[in-house]
């Protein structure tokens, strides 16, 4: 019987702390990532193998589309492992969730049995985290570059009522960031698994198959729209003030 | 509020765990991949650039090299024709000291002979007139020492006898 939960499922409890199945696969893909990271770190020569080169690849693509944004080399280093990070996460999350057997593989508890793994994006907790980090991060960066005191000037200004207002909307803006970023990457990866979860229930052969590869593709899409979003907002919070109206 | 966080599945320290497995990603990934990488493609662009540099260097060098040797070359053809039109110029000086040198040996050796034959001819002359100096003297001695009737006579007879011969 196909069972959907908004909320993921525990499996074990460490201490007092819950395990569910999204933050299990969470823990497989730092963990794969870990393998590759480090495998790569012990590989890396002058002249590049496979693994080196599709590193090298995503690295310079990344900077590549920071440069277009950030408008330096320097700075698109300097934020570069916050956005990349992100999306490799999201994509690996994403992806790892489509492998099949993922979602099939079911341990019973009391009374009823839950699938052991989940895609992370499919639980809340997973993309209100990285909202979070990103929202804050993203201040914590431009607090940096422009001043604390200008950044806070953003959201509270009381220079005049209309700067004030302006400010109140900017705080409100930096809560809806959170809550869009948040619910895009949930809906789109929740949605996508209830749907291949019918799709297989419905026709379990070969139809599911090209949901299957609209969902590899929202999927990267998704990770994609993740750290594109946190880049423009930190490009956004490092540049002064006076110069971004100046800029419009 | 909380019913919709509860429904939603929301727990504080889901969230924790989820930000401390970021957190460990984005370390991991900056430690093993961000930072090496990043330092291999700086060094990797620094050798390239430096290797080009040296390249383009290398290559204005050869061309300075080049046009050296072209100098060089011109300098050596110049120096050998100098070398060529020296040597002729000296050929033709020296070969008209040896000729005015042969020229006033041939003078010299041309008196010579001159003043040689002058002075056998004078030789020869004073000889000649020493000899007849005293073919005079002997032919007066024996002029005085015959008799001119007999001389006379014997003159007649040889005349005659070499009329008679002929």
């Amino acid at each position: 019987m196909l069972q959907i939960s908004l909320r993921a499922e525990d499996i074990f409890h460490i201490g007092g702390f819950p395990v569910t199945n999204a933050e299990l696969l969470a823990v497989i893909v730092l963990v794969l990532l870990t393998v590759i990271s480090i495998t790569l770190r012990n590989r890396l020569k002058m002249v590049p193998d496979m693994l080196q080169n599709i590193a090298e690849v995503v690295l310079e693509g990344a900077l590549g589309l920071m440069d277009s944004v950030l408008g330096s080399r320097k700075e698109s280093e300097k934020y570069l492992p916050i956005v990349l990070t992100i999306f490799l996460f999201v994509l690996f999350s994403n992806w790892l969730g489509l492998v099949p057997g993922v979602s099939s593989i079911i341990v019973h508890q009391g009374e009823g049995s839950v699938p052991l793994l989940r895609s992370p994006a499919s639980d809340l907790n997973f993309t209100l985290a990285l909202a979070l980090i990103a929202v804050t991060l993203v201040n914590v960066f431009g607090a940096a570059a422009i001043g604390l005191k200008q950044r806070v000037s953003v959201f509270f200004n009381f220079g005049s009522p209309i700067k004030f207002f302006v400010g109140i909307l900017e705080l409100l803006s930096e809560f809806a960031r959170i809550i869009s970023f948040t619910f895009r990457l949930f809906g789109n990866v929740f949605a996508g698994e209830v749907l291949l979860a019918i799709m297989a229930l419905l026709v379990p052969y070969l139809v599911p198959l090209p949901f299957m590869f609209l969902e590899v593709f929202v999927g990267f899409i998704q990770a994609f729209i993740f750290g594109m979003l946190t880049l423009v907002f930190v490009a956004l919070a490092v540049t002064p003030h006076e110069a971004a109206e100046a800029g419009h | 509020m909380e019913q919709l966080v509860s429904q939603l599945g929301i727990d504080w320290k889901l969230l924790l765990s989820q930000a401390v497995n970021f957190a460990l990603l984005l370390i991991v990934l900056r430690i093993f991949v961000y930072k090496p990488v990043l330092k291999l493609l700086h060094d990797r662009r620094a050798k390239i650039e430096g290797g080009l540099a040296k390249a383009e260097e290398a290559e204005k060098r050869l061309h300075e090299v080049d046009l050296i040797g072209k100098g060089k070359i011109k300098d050596a053809e110049h120096e050998a024709m100098g070398i060529l039109k020296r040597t002729e110029s000296d050929a033709k000086t020296l070969e008209e000291k040896l000729l005015a040198e042969a020229k006033r040996k041939e003078d010299e050796a041309v008196g010579a002979t001159a003043v040689r034959l002058r002075t056998q001819e004078e030789e020869s002359r004073r000889a000649m007139e020493k000899e007849a100096a005293a073919l005079v003297k002997q032919a007066l001695v024996r002029t005085v020492e015959l008799a001119p009737d007999a001389i006379d006579d014997a003159l007649i007879a040889k005349a005659v006898r070499e009329a008679g011969a002929k």
